[in-house]
């Protein structure tokens, strides 16, 4: 009886213990690891659409944002996507113009796809392809986006990410704009 | 030699956990499509390992016999979780790159095993130099993994440009199965290298 008491409480000791020392971190880490997505999104919201000087946060079902150049003047938004990749989640970050609602460039801001195959998302020959794609366009591999050879799972999933956000991302943006 | 130096020095050779043992093949394998990831990985196992060896062999005579393992496991787990909040706080790009291997170091054999062949039975001194070792050469084993595949998967190193222009990058070195090749080969250049030195001292 003794003997069970004691490894009772030697567990019950290490666990609580180790909750302790796991709040306190997770308290000290967790600002700096929200800080650090926000400046990823933020920073790719530059990436994805030109002349930007500040971006806005928009609230909304998936994550989008506001950007306007050095006078003040709106130049169009960013908006957050995610496809079904080869390996996991695909989420790509889309910007799209003020006047055109065209898109003017994606940046892929975090995959865990197949090195050297998969990967190629990221490139720019492969990005490209989605500059100037409105509504209008299916946005669909094969058809007006070229395949890459060996990651068709990969190049799907981008594909998605732009597609199904694309035009709730713009009846938000220009209904926050009235 | 000192017991403490054999120590240290058996997991970076004669005991390497990679290259000798074949044990935490999973990260070894999953991780190491750059050199960079191979050495982040590495030195996230040998942090866990440092502590969780040397908290264990401070409380081993507390923890009854019964419930090591379940204490060694939430030992080892507090010290991932915490390995896993620095990394995604501090490192946020290395972070990204090892993803889910982070969090899965709990399973690696490699922390347990030292846990319960070493820690839980040497003194504290010995049983810190032992998991440091062995720290140390996996972190190696899994950076020149890393390297190879990343020299010929990509043509590049640490992210910088060697191979010469006309070289054409071995696309399945940075795939999967590039990571068996290149373990394979590793492997049998160390038991050559091992045989020629055992060759001189005997």
């Amino acid at each position: 009886m003794r003997e069970s008491l004691r490894m009772v409480l030697v567990l019950t000791v290490i666990a609580m213990v180790s909750a302790g020392v796991l709040s306190q971190v997770y308290q000290f880490t967790s600002p700096i690891i929200a800080e650090n997505q926000a400046e990823r999104m933020e920073s790719g919201v530059f990436e994805v659409l030109e002349n930007v000087d500040s971006v806005e946060f928009i609230d909304g079902p998936f994550v989008m944002f506001r950007a306007y150049d050095a006078d003040g003047n709106p130049v169009g938004f960013a908006y957050a996507g995610e496809g079904s990749g080869y390996a996991g989640p695909v989420r790509v970050l889309v910007g799209v113009d003020h006047e055109t609602k065209e898109v003017t460039g994606i940046t892929v801001l975090e995959h865990t796809e197949t090195p050297g195959l998969g990967t190629q998302i990221e490139e720019e020959d492969f990005r490209s392809q989605f500059v100037g794609k409105d509504t209008d366009d299916d946005i669909e591999i094969d058809t007006d986006i070229d395949n890459i050879t060996g990651a068709t799972q990969s190049a799907r999933a981008v594909a998605q990410a732009v597609r199904e956000n694309l035009s709730e991302a713009i009846s938000i943006y220009e209904g926050e704009n009235h | 030699m000192t017991r403490a130096k054999a120590d240290f020095l058996r997991g970076l050779w004669n005991e390497n956990p990679v290259f000798r043992l074949l044990i935490g093949l999973c990260p070894a394998l999953g991780v190491t499509s750059t050199a960079i990831n191979g050495i982040g990985m590495g030195l996230a196992t040998s942090f866990v390992l440092l502590c969780s060896s040397t908290l264990i062999s401070v409380i081993k005579n507390i923890i009854p016999a019964k419930v090591r393992i379940p204490s060694y496991i939430i030992i080892i787990a507090t010290f991932v979780t915490i390995a896993d909040l620095s990394m995604n706080a501090f490192a946020p790009e290395l972070h990204r790159a090892l993803g889910v291997f982070v969090p899965l170091i709990v399973v690696n054999c490699l922390v347990l095993g030292r846990s319960e062949a070493y820690a839980s039975k040497m003194p504290v001194g010995l049983a810190a130099i032992d998991a440091l070792g062995m720290g140390l050469g996996f972190t190696w084993a899994l950076g020149a993994l890393g390297g190879v595949r990343e020299l010929l998967g990509t043509g590049e190193l640490f992210h910088v440009q060697v191979m010469p222009a006309f070289f054409e990058p071995w696309g399945i070195m940075a795939a999967p199965p590039g990571a068996f090749l290149s373990l394979g080969f590793l492997v049998a250049i160390m038991n050559i290298i091992s045989a020629r030195m055992n060759k001189k001292t005997a």
